[in-house]
This record gives structure tokens, C-alpha cells and sequence, in this order.
């Protein structure tokens, strides 16, 4: 079955039925080899992978149900990955969408072979990989923590992160600044200074 | 003046004949009106409002006011009522704000009145039934011209003329552009504004310009000023820089719309977000060259203004600013910085800038090697100083020569700028223009300079602004030092590391320049770009000697730079209006206000307004007995004088644009298609096609619902579920965005949403709290109506190993969303081209589903004892609190809710902050706002 352990370990498994799709050529940082599966690719041991083009997907609008139910819930993502390659997509992906909720897949698109090819990749790529990355990450250096915090306001910039250390030398000088101080610093007008004294004074919680 | 038809005798200020045209038009019909900036369109409304405010027992909206137009119309109202005495007028509310909580505006509304509420709040109220559509008397749309169809004040139109049929609906713009572009502009906003007439008030109209013209018209003096050949050589260098910059812009995007990218458009006021909207349909997936590009146009842009407005200190201030800012990221190469930095143009706009502060003393001797370094002050002066001074000169003469008013006005001068920055600049220069800093080391041959002792200068001012720039910029050095030491060293090659000459302890930030060529030469970095100067000890300590204090400027008062206003009693005296001369910036339609109150007898326009000139145009007209003489500077074959024109031209040709529409135009039927629902439609909700035969069974005749969380009405999406005919439920939700049924819960994200909350990992979070209360989240890609279906470019195609190494996870999109899919096999991703599209796939997503219930939405993230009302937010400090380190998604709740805002959070010690968020949090949160990059330079 499809959910022994694949035979490299490392490589994606591919059906044969996908044999002479562009996607194939494209896979190259990953090594790939024929299975026999009932998913399009295997990419993990509880993930799998149907390819759909939506240019076949108009001529066969059945296909796609037949594949999905042959998994028969089996693996615990499956996607379907939907190459976008027809001008008028509306109306197949809002029918698509209703089908991910209602057979539990996932839907991704894509728009051409090379960019389904590496969604294939790095699913196998990330198969064990921890979530940190998506769980939020910060700038590191003070510098670049500065600007990202004075430009959270609209229309301030770097430039006028740095000016405003440069007048204020600490950033907590630059909180307390009298509205004249600030309009002082080159480059800040009215607006600018207006929304940073009301970022920093804007109560956290709305008052009522 | 004739209100015959207005139900009760009021008074109003409307003293020309077009204003009284337009105003009988209003009170006749429902319209749009668009007038000429500067024709008093504020005016002509608030009379309006008073109309009926003075009537009474009515509930009358104000739509799309800002802060200031609401401050214009409270107080406009209340005078208006004062004079005409109208018992039962009640003023303004305004409601901005959640302050006013729901009950609260609920016996609000009941009262009735004039109000002018926020967007946001109002279509909420309108759809929760707070205001009942059915009761409001009537709207007055401000700003017509950003009702787009997929806005919220469309939205509010629609919902208000969906109930309410008899209600009057006025709309107002004084912007003709936007009823310009696009495909039958006018018909279609007339569409979105539910209205059938279109009024056009051009400056060329045949009453307004009768008004205006008569015998009583302004004299206006224009004096053309000539740029200095320094001002004019970075103008020219700037320019070429833009132009540069287009040409890179135009080879990194071939296929994209460019005839007009040019020079002369670069100009005008909105080239920058011209060519931004130009890539806005592929912003997301143009290169990071191109955004550079895009950002340096609007700096170059902003130079070229500072150029003329800004002295010459100040603008050397600023281009050493913004040259740090621009200052290359650690290990980058040529490739990714500002392509503008590397041209021989900006090393123009640098070496002029500077040379207009200080040059390289003539030395007579060339000996002693202290010598060499030698500068001394320049100080150029901007020609429009000498004018003003002038025309000054030129008032007191006449005023001299004929000293009674021969009229109702003051005699103030009033001086008009175009921001606040050039007010204290002038101020300052008035102020000091007399004082002659008399050189300590009088030179021969400046003493032929103190002949003319009258002459007005600004060198007081201009040493003072050099003593506080040279201060500034040695500390400027140790900052940017501190902030960008890694940069530097990675930039700097080992010669630098060589030590001064004198001995002295090398400073790391010196570049060691052959000498001679004082202040000529710029450095440029090893990589081509131009590195930033830094004058040497020797050079600072000349030059400020030679700007010493004097006796005379000792004796000045210091420059104060906070008024606090503790005194005002010791100080406070009436001034003669007569003697005064008021300063102001341009300030839209205040101006007005100005004009009424100062009443003047001159003006001096500083730099070229094409409103207020109408405005003064307007006074002059409305008053029979008042005098006024306009002194009108520009800068000769500048960036000002040509942008003026410019504008000018524009609003003509978009108003013969309008009219030209409006007389081709067909009739424009503004039937509402979603006035009554579908009698169809909702008999065919009642059956149940599942079962053979249409039982009528399990379906209800309940209309489709959709619970939208508040925060979400600033997107189009909810006004496109109402066009569909779905009820929209407002409520304050902690899961999701919207609610479509029991089980379905969908979190929307625009691309750039998607991206900065992965990035702060806000998705992540989203995501587990709706998996802890729907069964089906799902998560929603919308993209833009304009954009272009498509996700960026993958960073890397190339297929190498290393590029999907899941130990250096790429920054590109789609490994993020691989991620997301990875950690959550059950979250459901929509893939949405546009909000058009978003409503059908909700509509057919929730076609079969049960109805959710908006009590058990709104329970849902909640403890026990929390209400909703207590989870409102401000967005903003939130977010930049959440950027400081030692702040984590856990520990943020602490603090908002123990603190009030930023403010008290960085006055706050280690000590306070330990019971909130722990000891190193707290060392880490006290540190990031208490480090002090200039003490710690000094070490």
C-alpha cells in the first residue's frame, strides 16, 4: 500500500498515469521514481498530491471526483494542485472550492509546471520540517527593530526612523517629545508627526 | 437674499450669486455638486445644513467628513444658529469613534439632528437597525468623488435608498479629476451616489466667473524670483537623476504602459503614485529593483520641493539623512541599491549642497598643513528671503505714504506658505533679518559689506542653523555609527583602518582623503556608491569659530523652541491689527476662515496656490469695502512654477471633460435592482429541492445570513454579500472574519495580508483558535480586483538542493503556505480572484448549510466572563508593541491590558515591568526603548 515506507525514503513517489506531464521535467532537486499509487504523487507518509489542469478539468468535469474518492481518505493532507493555464477560471474554481470543503482536500493553484514542480518539492522538503517559520519571526538587529517599529504608523519611513533617533538619541526621548520638538526634525511635517504622537499615545484598549 | 422656499426665514452668508444659485438648486432637488477648489464649497454646505438644522425635528448624515470639515460644520452650525436665532436648531454631533457606546448612540439618533458619523460606524449602525434607514431626514455625501462602487459609502447609499425611498441625497466633490478616468466616469458615479443630476461649478462658468469679476476685483502683483545658479545646478542634477530612474523603470518592466513617463510628468504632484498604480495590478510580483526605484522617485520628487523650501542648512541636514537611510545593507553589491546614488548627478546634488553651506577658505598662503582644511561659511541665502523683504518694504512705504485705511479691512499683512515648516522658517527670518552679526575678525574686505547696514539678511539665522547643524552632525556620525557599524565594516576596505594624521585617536567613521581639494571631492564606497562625508575636527572647530556668537546674537533672546504657554499673563497684550503681519501655511478650506478673520489689505502669496487664489478671489467679491493687494512669488523656471501650471491646466481640462459627458450622457435610471427582494427567489428558498417533489419540509423562508466581524467593513467584501442579498450580521468577533454558517468559518487575507502575518506568525495563531471552534475553517486568498491573478515569482526556480533545504526556509510565499498546509491538513485554502468573486464562492459555500447564529459567533474565543465589548482593540500601538523584543504573542495581553499606551510602556522601569512580563522580558523591552545610540557613541 501506498502507506508502506516508499522505497527511497527521500524521493517522491509518481504514478505512471502522470507520465508525460511537463511538471515531471520540471522536478529536478528532488529525486522522483514511478509507483504504483492511487494519488497522482506521494509526497510523505501521510501526504499526497492529485494534479489537476483546468484547460482538462472543463472537457472531464467528472474526473477530478473520481480520483478524490478512489483515495478513499487515505493520507492525511491531500491536495489538490490546480494548474491555472484557462483565462476564464471563475466559475470552475468557485465549484472547486465548494468540492475541497466538502471531500476534504486542499486546494493550491498554480500557473505554470515549473511553480507546481516546486510545490511538489517542498512539500517533500518540508515533510519533517518544524513550523517555526510561519509562527512568526523578528528582525534581529536593533536597527532594523527601530525602523520596523516607527514605520508600523503610515506614511513614516526609514529615513524618518533614523532621524528621529538622531534627534532624540533613545527612542523613549523620542515618545516623550513635545509635538514642536518633533516638528523640528527635518523631513516631518504636520501629518507625520500627528500620527506618531497618536500611535504612542492611542490607548491600547478602545475606552467607552 | 432669497430663502422663500426654505421652511422657516433664516439667515445666510452667501453673498454671491452663484452661491445663491446652487444653494436654491440644492434645497430644489437632489444633485451632485462639483465645485472649483477654492469657490467655498465648506461655505455653501454648511449653509445648507443650517437650512434645515434650523427647521428642526430632523435627522440629517453627514457621510465622508473628515476631522477638520467636522470642527468647520460644528462651529459654522452654531454660529449660523446664533445669528439667525433659530430656537430649534441643535448643531453638530459627531461620531468618530467607538467611544460612544451603543445605547448611548442609540439615544442619539433618537433625538435627531444634524450628524456626521465615521463610515465604519455608520453602515454598522444602519444594518444592526441602531438608525433605522426609514427615519434619517436625508445624507450629505462629502467628497463624492471616492464613492467607488466597492466602497463603504456606496454600501451606505445603497442600504440607506433601499428602505428609504423619500429621504433627500445630496453629494458634493470639489475634485473633478477622478470624474475623468475610466470608462463613462460620470454616469457611473452617479449610478454609486443613487442620484440623477450632475451640477458643474468650473471657475469658467458663466455666473461664478460674473461673481468673481466685477468691478471689485483683486489686484495682483506677480514677481517672478530667480533661482540661485546653486539651486538651479541641483535641479538640474535631481532631474537627471529622475530621469535615470525612469529609464532603469522602464527596462525592468517591459510591457507596461510608459508613453507618459517622462520628465515633464515626473513634475507633476502624482507621478509617484502614478507609477505606482501603473504596476499596482503586478506590485506583488515586480522586482525588488523596481519597488527600490519606485521609492527613490518619491524621495528625488520630495528633494526637489526641499530645494525650495527648505534653507540651505537644513537641506544639507536633510540629504545627509536620507543618504544614511539609503546607506547599503551589510554584503550587498552593486545590484541592490539606489541606482541614483551611483550617478555623477548625485554627487552634484552633494557637492552643491554643501557648497551652499561652507566652502574651502581662498588661502592666500598655502603653509601650515592646518591650513589646508580651512573652511569658512557660505550660507547661501534663498532669493525669495531678499524679495519678501521687499515687497515688505514696499507695504510700509505705501503705508507710510498713505496711512488710513481707506476701507473695512486691517491693514495686517498676511503671508501665506505652503506648510508649517516654511511658517517658522519665515518667521524666523522676519524675526531676525535686521541683526547684523558683526565678525569678531573683521576682514578688510568685508568691511565694505557693512556699508549697506540696513540691508535685511538672514545671516543671523544662518549661523545660528550652521552652530546647531555642525552640533547635530557630529552626533549624527556616532548615531549612524551605532546603528549601522556592521554596514560600514563590511564596506570599508582595511585603508581606512590607517590612523589620522595629529595623533589622535583614529575615529572609525573618518575616510583619510588626500588633502587639498577641501570639500570638493565625495567619497564613493568600494563598491561605486557615494559614501557619506564627514568633516573633519579641524574643519568643524574652523568653521565654528568662524560662526561664534556674537555680542549682538548673544543679546537675542534664545530661540524658543517649545512655547509652553506657562506665562501667558505676563506676556499676553492685544496687538494693533494693524501693525501685524501673520504668517500661515495653506490649509485647504480654512483658508477662508483666515481671510474673514485677519481681513488684509496685502498678501503675499510665498509660493503659488491655484485654490487660494480663487479664495481670495471669493473674499475680495464678497466684500464691497475691502481692499486687497496680492503679491504673488514664484521661483522662475522651477519645479513650483511648472507644477502650479500644471494644475491649473488639469482642473480645466477635467471639467470641459465632465461637462462634455454630461451632455452625451444617457439617463441615468437609478433604480435600485436590490430594492425588494426576489419574490421568485424567496419562494424558491422555501423549497427544498433534495426532496423529490419541493416538500416544503426542512428549508426555511429565512434569507441567506453571514455573521462579518466589524473590523472587516473596511474591505468591499460585505457591500458585495449585501448585493447579493444576503443579510449582513456586524458583529465583534474573536475567531474569523466570517462566519457562514454553524461550521464554516473563513479568515479573509489580501496577498500583502498574507505575507505580514506570516511574518509576525499572526496566522498561525488564527489558525488554532478557529480549529478550537469550527469544524471547517478555511482560509481565504483574496486577490485583487485590478491585480493580476497570480502569485510572485518563486525566488529560486534554479532546482537546487539547497533551495528547498528545510533549513533555510526561503522568504517566497508559497513555501510559507506549504507550511501552513503542512501544520494544518484540515484548513481549506479559497483562492479568490477578486471580492466580486469571493461573494459568489461564499454564496454557494453556504448554500446547503444551516444559518449561523451571530450570538454563538461572537461567544466564540472568549473566557468565561469576558464580554465582546471588551476586546476592542486599537490596531495600531498593538502592532508596534508587538515589534518590540522581549514581546511575545503570550505575554502582549499583559500588557495592554495593564498599561494605557505606548507612552506608558516606554517611561515604564525594569521594575514595573517584571510582574507583567517577566525579568528578561522586561531588561529586553526597558532596553529597546532606553538605548541611547549618542551616549553610547561616546564611549
Amino acid at each position: 500500500q501506498a502507506l508502506a515506507k516508499p522505497s527511497g525514503g527521500s524521493s517522491i513517489l509518481v504514478s505512471p498515469r502522470q507520465r508525460g506531464n511537463p511538471v515531471l521535467t520540471a522536478l529536478k532537486s528532488i529525486p522522483w521514481e514511478y509507483s504504483d499509487i492511487p494519488a497522482d504523487y506521494v509526497l510523505g507518509l501521510t501526504t499526497c498530491a492529485l494534479f489537476l489542469s483546468l484547460k482538462y478539468h472543463r472537457l472531464h468535469p467528472e474526473y477530478i471526483y473520481t480520483r478524490i474518492r478512489n483515495l478513499q481518505g487515505k493520507y492525511n493532507l491531500r491536495i489538490v494542485l490546480t494548474m491555472v493555464d484557462i483565462p476564464n477560471h471563475e466559475d470552475p474554481l468557485r465549484e472547486l472550492s465548494k468540492t475541497s470543503l466538502v471531500n476534504g482536500v486542499t486546494l493550491l493553484l498554480c500557473w505554470s509546471a515549473a511553480e507546481a514542480a516546486r510545490y511538489l518539492e517542498l512539500y517533500k522538503a518540508y515533510e519533517n520540517a518544524a513550523f517555526t517559520a510561519i509562527k512568526g519571526q523578528q528582525a534581529s538587529t536593533y536597527a532594523d527593530r527601530l525602523t520596523d517599529f516607527v514605520t508600523v504608523p503610515r506614511s513614516l519611513n526609514k529615513s524618518d526612523a533614523i532621524a528621529l533617533v538622531a534627534n532624540f538619541g533613545s527612542l523613549r526621548n523620542a515618545i516623550n517629545a513635545e509635538q514642536e520638538a518633533l516638528g523640528m526634525i527635518s523631513g516631518w511635517g504636520g501629518t507625520k508627526v500627528k500620527r506618531w504622537v497618536t500611535a504612542v499615545e492611542e490607548p491600547f484598549r478602545v475606552k467607552k | 437674499m432669497s430663502t422663500s422656499d426654505a421652511p422657516q426665514p433664516v439667515k445666510l452668508s452667501l453673498p454671491l450669486e452663484y452661491q445663491q444659485d446652487l444653494f436654491q438648486e440644492l434645497r430644489a432637488e437632489d444633485e451632485v455638486v462639483i465645485l472649483a477648489r477654492g469657490l467655498g464649497l465648506m461655505r455653501i454646505i454648511t449653509n445648507l445644513l443650517h437650512s434645515y438644522d434650523a427647521a428642526g425635528n430632523n435627522l440629517i448624515v453627514v457621510v465622508g467628513a473628515e476631522d477638520r470639515e467636522n470642527g468647520w460644520i460644528g462651529e459654522a452650525l452654531a454660529e449660523h444658529a446664533a445669528i439667525s436665532a433659530a430656537a430649534k436648531a441643535r448643531g453638530l454631533t459627531v461620531v468618530n469613534t467607538d467611544f460612544q457606546s451603543v445605547g448611548a448612540r442609540e439615544k442619539m439618533y433618537a433625538v435627531g439632528g444634524i450628524f456626521s458619523i465615521t463610515s465604519r460606524i455608520l453602515v454598522v449602525d444602519l444594518l444592526t437597525g441602531l438608525l433605522a434607514p426609514e427615519s434619517i431626514t436625508g445624507l450629505v455625501v462629502l467628497h463624492a468623488d471616492r464613492v467607488i462602487a466597492t466602497s463603504l459609502e456606496a454600501f451606505i447609499l445603497r442600504v440607506y435608498r433601499q428602505k428609504n425611498k423619500a429621504g433627500f441625497l445630496k453629494a458634493f466633490s470639489d475634485n473633478p479629476d477622478p470624474f475623468t478616468i475610466g470608462f463613462s466616469p460620470l454616469s457611473a458615479m452617479l449610478r454609486n451616489l443613487f442620484l440623477k443630476k450632475a451640477s458643474l461649478w468650473p471657475r469658467f462658468q458663466v455666473t461664478v466667473a460674473r461673481s468673481l469679476e466685477g468691478r471689485k476685483k483683486a489686484e495682483v502683483i506677480e514677481l517672478e524670483v530667480p533661482m540661485t545658479d546653486h539651486m538651479k545646478e541641483m535641479q538640474t542634477a535631481i532631474m537627471e537623476c529622475v530621469e535615470v530612474s525612469i529609464h532603469e523603470l522602464k527596462k525592468g518592466n517591459t510591457g507596461l504602459e510608459m508613453e507618459d513617463w517622462n520628465l515633464d510628468s515626473a513634475l507633476l504632484k502624482n507621478f509617484d503614485t502614478m507609477v505606482r498604480r501603473q504596476l499596482e495590478p503586478n506590485w506583488h510580483r515586480v522586482s525588488w529593483k523596481t519597488r527600490q526605484i519606485v521609492n527613490d522617485l518619491t524621495v528625488l520628487r520630495g528633494l526637489l520641493n526641499s530645494i525650495l523650501t527648505y534653507d540651505a542648512v537644513s537641506f544639507l541636514q536633510h540629504l545627509d539623512t536620507i543618504h544614511a537611510a539609503h546607506s547599503p545593507p551589510p554584503g550587498s553589491t552593486r545590484q541592490n541599491q539606489s541606482p541614483w546614488l551611483f550617478l555623477d548627478a548625485a554627487q552634484t546634488i552633494f557637492d552643491t549642497a554643501r557648497r551652499r553651506v561652507y566652502a574651502a577658505r581662498p588661502t592666500k598662503k598655502i603653509s601650515e598643513e592646518s591650513n589646508i582644511d580651512a573652511l569658512e561659511p557660505v550660507l547661501e541665502e534663498l532669493p525669495k528671503w531678499a524679495q519678501l523683504a521687499e515687497v515688505l518694504e514696499e507695504i510700509d512705504r505705501d503705508l507710510y505714504f498713505d496711512p488710513v485705511p481707506r476701507d473695512d479691512s486691517n491693514g495686517t499683512i498676511l503671508i501665506m506658505c505652503s506648510s508649517h515648516d516654511t511658517c517658522r522658517q519665515l518667521r524666523d527670518y522676519l524675526q531676525h533679518m535686521h541683526i547684523k552679526p558683526k565678525k569678531g575678525n573683521s576682514n578688510p574686505e568685508e568691511a565694505e559689506d557693512m556699508g549697506d547696514e540696513d540691508k535685511p539678511s538672514a545671516t543671523f539665522i544662518m549661523r545660528r542653523k550652521l552652530r546647531n547643524y555642525l552640533r547635530w552632525k557630529s552626533q549624527f556620525a556616532q548615531v549612524s555609527q551605532t546603528l549601522f557599524a556592521e554596514n560600514q565594516q563590511a564596506l570599508r576596505g582595511a585603508a581606512d583602518t590607517r590612523p589620522s594624521r595629529g595623533g589622535k585617536p583614529p575615529n572609525k567613521r573618518r575616510r583619510v582623503r588626500g588633502g587639498g581639494n577641501v570639500g570638493a571631492m565625495m567619497g564613493r564606497a568600494d563598491n561605486g556608491s557615494i559614501q557619506q562625508y564627514f568633516e573633519k575636527p579641524g574643519e568643524v572647530a574652523d568653521l565654528m569659530a568662524e560662526v561664534q556668537i556674537t555680542e549682538e546674537e548673544a543679546q537675542q533672546k534664545p530661540d524658543i523652541v517649545a512655547d509652553p504657554l506657562d506665562n501667558m499673563d505676563d506676556y499676553y497684550q492685544l496687538f494693533e491689527m494693524q501693525d501685524l503681519v501673520v504668517v500661515h501655511a495653506y490649509d485647504g478650506d480654512q483658508d477662508e476662515h483666515v481671510l474673514e478673520e485677519i481681513k488684509p489689505r496685502y498678501i503675499i502669496m510665498y509660493e503659488p496656490d491655484a485654490a487660494f487664489i480663487r479664495r481670495v478671489e471669493v473674499y475680495r467679491s464678497s466684500h464691497n469695502d475691502r481692499n486687497v493687494r496680492v503679491y504673488f512669488m514664484y521661483y522662475g523656471g522651477s519645479v513650483e512654477e511648472q507644477r502650479y501650471l500644471s494644475t491649473v491646466r488639469r482642473e480645466k481640462d477635467a471639467f470641459t471633460k465632465v461637462i462634455k459627458e454630461r451632455a452625451t450622457m444617457s439617463v441615468v435610471m437609478t433604480v435600485d435592482s436590490h430594492g425588494a427582494e426576489d419574490p421568485q427567489e424567496a419562494f424558491l428558498r422555501t423549497v427544498n429541492t433534495r426532496i423529490a417533489g419541493g416538500g416544503r419540509l426542512a428549508a426555511t423562508a429565512e434569507p441567506p445570513r453571514v455573521v462579518v466581524d466589524v473590523r472587516e467593513f473596511r474591505s468591499s467584501l460585505p457591500s458585495l454579500l449585501h448585493g447579493r442579498s444576503i443579510v449582513i450580521v456586524p458583529c465583534m468577533l474573536t475567531v474569523g472574519d466570517y462566519i457562514l454558517s454553524p461550521n464554516i468559518c473563513v479568515e479573509r487575507k489580501s496577498v500583502n495580508d498574507l505575507i505580514s502575518s506570516f511574518k509576525d506568525g499572526r496566522l498561525y495563531n488564527q489558525a488554532e483558535t478557529m480549529f478550537q471552534h469550527y469544524k471547517s475553517p478555511m482560509l481565504l486568498i483574496e486577490f485583487d480586483q485590478n491585480k493580476s491573478f497570480t502569485l510572485e515569482p518563486f525566488a529560486d526556480l534554479s532546482g537546487s538542493i539547497s533551495s528547498v533545504n528545510p533549513g533555510n526556509v526561503s522568504n517566497d510565499l508559497q513555501s510559507k503556505i506549504v507550511l501552513l498546509t503542512l501544520a494544518f491538513p484540515k484548513l481549506r485554502i479559497i483562492w479568490s480572484s477578486s471580492p466580486y468573486q469571493t461573494a459568489e464562492i461564499f454564496e454557494s459555500l453556504k448554500a446547503q448549510e444551516p444559518e449561523p447564529d451571530p450570538i454563538t459567533a461572537v461567544r466564540a474565543g472568549l473566557e468565561k466572563d469576558q464580554s465582546a465589548e471588551d476586546q476592542a482593540f486599537n490596531q495600531e500601538p498593538q502592532e508596534m508593541l508587538g515589534i518590540v523584543p522581549g514581546v511575545t504573542p503570550q505575554n502582549i495581553k499583559n500588557i495592554v491590558l495593564e498599561t494605557e499606551n505606548i507612552r506608558e510602556v516606554a517611561n515604564m522601569s525594569e521594575k514595573e515591568l517584571e510582574p507583567l512580563v517577566g525579568q528578561t522580558a522586561g531588561r529586553k523591552i526597558h532596553g529597546f526603548f532606553n538605548r541611547n545610540v549618542m551616549e553610547e557613541a561616546d564611549d
